[in-house]
């Protein structure tokens, strides 16, 4: 008798067990599920917007600067007929172009001096810099396309020493002034003889 | 000694008993029915009738009735243990007493003499004639008058009459009854007294449910008075 | 001769039985509403799916809808943001003058609502606010906007403050088809607090829809419950019912389930039972009938024979030896003859149940001195007697009789001499005041083995005996006698050796010692 009812307060122990277990579980689903807003992820949605930068192929050149979080920031350039090096060049949307600016895009010779010669005034003010090395000599860059698309420069300076900056600084501005996709190879030759060679890929979609 | 009328349906018992009280001195007359019974009466002219209860045609108990109402002769009634019902009812009827079979012919023969036995105790010393209210109760001459008008009483309820009235205001069980008035033994049965006492306030009472001579004390017995 | 058993003095059986099982029984009246019974658990059973149910569909139903007004608000955001920042124009590099008109002028295109618009430009930093870098603004944002280049969201709670924040890079074209990125990032920062209070309402509904389907729910289960316990009840009253003696007690059958299963087997078996019970019962009222029938049949010849044993014993004398002695024996045991049959009518009777008790309120003491006395045991000195007087009781005085006679005849008999009689009140254990009645004897006692059957009829402690005086239903007669007083006969043996038979018979208070 005694034994039976002891068994019998045991048994009635889990069923306790299991409806307080069912009561916690019911109680815990919305709870769990949280009330109100929550912090979320990241989550992507969609691409990049489009916005005009007003860029006119057959006036404009594009260089290519060293922004402050490490990465690689366009700028675009008008091309001045007399483009001759540092002073010779518009500010952007300040100046109304000259009427007698000429058509076609520039040379790509010109943009790599215009690029070696550095952030203008509103690019440092943006906070843009270079990472190539200042240079002397002056119509030293000469720019070949070879047969299978191929781009070769050669840079009045060391290009062994450039670091990746400076070389993708180089590419890019080579390459999107080449092509308008900015696709292709393109190789650098310095005056130490040492070449390097890669692509732009800053456009979205292509890694890097 | 004395002239019984035995009433009972088996031949045998009829035989053994009428053999038996011949024996001890008793005139024996036997009917087989009620019917036959009541014949031999007129003829017979019994002290006494011996009557079984269970009788083919007429009842001992229809018997009983018919005999009680124009005669006060002394009736015992033959009964088995267990027909208790017949036995109140009997008792109702008017019998004065009863027997269980199957009986001894001394038992028999005892209640016999019980029953014709004449009042003789508490007439020593008193005035042969009482009077209590209405009732005037004569102990020699064995009579009862209510306002002068005499009263016929079976012999059972004039002996109880007898009795109780020698010793008014006195209490008497039950017990003390069935021994001194039917002469049974303590152990009898009490409604014997209760159906004798129920007939004789039929007969001398204003009032049966209000008892003015024979009262009840309730877990004691009865007694005669206080008037 | 057949006498049929009459309505005599009330012994319903049932009632004394239920009586009787009362006290012995343990009394276990249950309460209606038990703690973990089985309506509390159908209850709890019931409410707790109800509960789960109503709880989950609550809770998902609240995500749901809360996901799918969030995911609009952000969507629209986003899209919003995107169309408006696509329609801007920059010049690169981006000058830090006029950028703030600009984003003011996103700022109010806000959809659903005004947001705050934050540049990031080189080492520029601008906001369509107060101030240029937002705080709300996460390094995973800023990472997935600048690095991966996606436009991306991101909630974010401070101080219990939601807020969308939106990351969208920008790109320009180079191209008919190729765009380059223009390193202009530019956020936008959304308070949620429509949609809180917009998911808060919908929690408050969500809830209020539960509590509502749990207290609906309960109806049900108290339905199902009582559907459930409406048959169990019928079967606990119907098995007690059964219990107490009414075998023809039957269960409504109602539908097929399992409890009509249970129901309709209870039924049968109850049928079966009532059957066999019903068979038994038969077979001994015929034997009883039997008995009775037969004592009847004897007493009619045996009240003639007894009627002329007396012829016979005194004429005995005047026949020659042989004859005498034939005729003494013939006539002694005709006596018993009619004593056994008077015995076996009685027992017939008590099992009939026909045996009637023709109480009356005598002195016990003087009922005891008349048995004896009338038994010529009066004088006798092998019996001593205790008998205090005044001790009044509602006695049948024949069955009385028939008890003591019993006894002490039996204690002379079986028992040695002196036989006592002892009468006393007691209070017995339940306080009432009980008659006792011991008679005792200096005999051998009674054998351990016979103890048990010491009331059976027939019985013989003493196998070598095979002839008694007694009829061999004395004993029986006398425990009949007492239990129809509603009292309680006991056999044991005394220390020193002898019998005991001891009578208990209640009185009630009003008939006690006057």
């Amino acid at each position: 008798m005694r034994h039976a009812r002891w068994r019998g307060v045991a048994r009635r122990h889990t069923w306790w067990r299991g409806l307080a277990t069912a009561v916690v579980a019911t109680a815990g689903v919305p709870l769990v599920g949280g009330c109100g807003i929550q912090d979320s992820d990241v989550i992507e949605a969609g691409g990049p917007a489009t916005v005009e930068a007003f860029l006119n192929r057959d006036a404009d050149m594009l260089l290519f600067f060293r922004s402050p979080d490490g990465g690689l920031s366009p700028v675009i350039r008008e091309v001045r007929p007399s483009a001759g090096f540092g002073e010779e060049y518009i500010e952007p949307g300040a100046v109304e172009r000259a009427p007698s600016g000429p058509a076609g895009p520039a040379p790509t010779e010109k943009v790599v001096l215009a690029l070696l010669s550095g952030p203008g005034e509103a690019d440092r003010a943006a906070g843009l810099t270079t990472a190539l090395p200042a240079v002397r000599e002056k119509e030293a860059v000469k720019v070949e396309v070879s047969s299978d698309g191929g781009v070769t420069a050669r840079l009045p300076l060391a290009v062994r020493a450039l670091d990746a900056t400076a070389v993708r600084q180089l590419t890019c501005t080579i390459a999107y002034n080449q092509v308008k996709d900015g696709r292709g190879v393109v190789t650098l030759r310095g005056l130490d003889g040492a070449e390097r060679s890669g692509s732009c890929g800053l456009a979205p979609g292509t890694s890097g | 000694m004395s002239r019984v009328l035995l009433v009972e349906d088996d031949p045998f018992v009829r035989e053994g008993v009428q053999l038996g009280l011949r024996r001890r001195g008793h005139d024996v007359r036997a009917a087989g029915t009620g019917e036959d019974g009541l014949a031999a009466l007129a003829g017979f002219r019994p002290d006494l009738l011996l009557l079984d209860l269970m009788l083919p045609g007429m009842t001992g108990v229809q018997v009983c009735r018919r005999i009680r109402e124009h005669s006060q002769l002394p009736i015992i009634m033959l009964t088995a243990r267990g027909d208790d019902f017949d036995v109140v009812i009997g008792l109702e009827a008017g019998a004065d007493d009863y027997i269980v079979k199957p009986a001894r012919p001394e038992v028999i023969d005892a209640r016999i003499r019980a029953v014709l036995r004449r009042m003789d105790d508490g007439s020593t010393g008193r005035p042969a004639i009482e009077v209590y209210g209405d009732l005037t109760i004569d102990r020699i001459g064995l009579t009862v008058s209510k306002a002068g008008r005499p009263l016929t009483l079976a012999p059972s309820e004039l002996r109880l009459l007898l009795h109780l009235s020698a010793a008014p205001e006195q209490v008497f069980s039950r017990q003390q009854l069935l021994e001194n008035v039917w002469e049974h033994t303590f152990h009898a049965d009490g409604r014997l007294v209760d159906a004798c006492v129920a007939r004789l306030r039929g007969k001398i009472e204003d009032e049966v449910g209000d008892p003015r001579y024979v009262q009840t004390l309730r877990g004691f017995g009865y007694r005669f008075g206080p008037l | 001769m057949i006498t049929v058993p009459r309505p005599g003095r009330p012994r319903d059986e049932e009632n004394e039985r239920a009586d009787g099982a009362g006290p012995a029984a343990p009394t276990r009246r249950r309460s209606r509403v038990r703690a973990f019974g089985l309506r509390t658990r159908l209850l709890a059973a019931f409410l707790l799916v109800a509960a789960v149910s109503a709880g989950t569909t609550s809770a998902l139903t609240y995500r749901e809808a809360r996901n799918a007004l969030l995911k609009t608000a952000q969507d629209m955001a986003v899209s919003t943001f995107r169309d408006q920042v696509e329609r801007t124009g920059w010049r690169l590099p981006v000058e830090e003058e006029g950028i703030e008109e600009i984003l003011r002028d996103l700022a109010r295109t806000g959809k659903p609502r005004p947001w705050v618009v934050f540049a990031e430009y080189g080492s520029i930093r601008a906001s369509s606010g107060e101030n240029p870098v937002s705080s709300v603004i996460t390094p995973e944002l800023r990472r997935a906007a600048t690095a991966d280049r996606y436009g991306s969201f991101e909630r974010v709670v401070k101080d219990g403050v939601p807020y969308l924040t939106i990351g969208m890079p920008t790109v320009f074209k180079t191209g008919p088809d190729s765009t380059l990125p223009t390193g202009l990032v530019l956020y936008a920062v959304m308070r949620m607090t429509d949609e809180q209070i917009n998911v808060d309402a919908l929690l408050v509904a969500a809830r209020n829809g539960a509590l509502p389907g749990l207290a609906v729910a309960l109806v049900p289960a108290l339905l199902a419950a009582r559907s459930v316990l409406r048959p169990v009840r019928e079967l606990r009253r119907a098995a007690r019912s059964m219990g107490s003696g009414r075998l023809d007690t039957r269960i409504p059958v109602r539908g097929r389930d399992e409890l009509a299963d249970l129901a309709d087997t209870f039924n049968e078996s109850a049928g079966q039972l009532e059957r066999s019970v019903g068979e038994l019962r038969d077979a001994e009222a015929r034997a009883r009938r039997f008995a009775s029938d037969v004592s009847h049949e004897l007493r009619t010849p045996l009240a003639g024979m007894l009627a002329v044993t007396e012829v016979l014993d005194e004429d005995a004398d005047r026949l020659d030896p042989d004859t005498a002695q034939a005729v003494r024996l013939v006539s002694a045991e005709t006596g018993k003859l009619a004593v056994l049959v008077e015995d076996l009518m009685e027992i017939s009777r008590f099992d009939a149940r026909a045996a009637e008790l023709n109480a009356d309120e005598i002195d016990v003491a003087e009922a005891i001195r008349k048995t004896l006395q009338v038994r010529h045991w009066a004088g006798d000195d092998r019996i001593r007697t205790e008998l205090p007087p005044d001790i009044r009781a509602r006695l049948d005085p024949r069955r009385f009789d028939v008890v003591i006679a019993n006894l002490v005849g039996n204690a002379l008999r079986h028992g040695g001499a002196p036989v006592t009689v002892l009468l006393r009140t007691e209070a017995s254990s339940s306080g009432t005041l009980v008659l006792v009645v011991e008679v005792a004897d200096r005999g051998p006692g009674i054998p351990a083995a016979a103890l048990p059957h010491i009331f059976d009829r027939f019985y013989k402690a003493d196998a070598a005996r095979t002839r008694s005086p007694g009829s061999g239903l004395g004993l029986a007669i006398t425990l009949e006698n007492v239990n129809l007083h509603d009292g309680t006969i006991r056999a044991g043996n005394l220390p020193g050796g002898g019998a005991v038979f001891t009578v208990e018979i209640p009185l009630r208070a009003e008939e006690a010692v006057r």
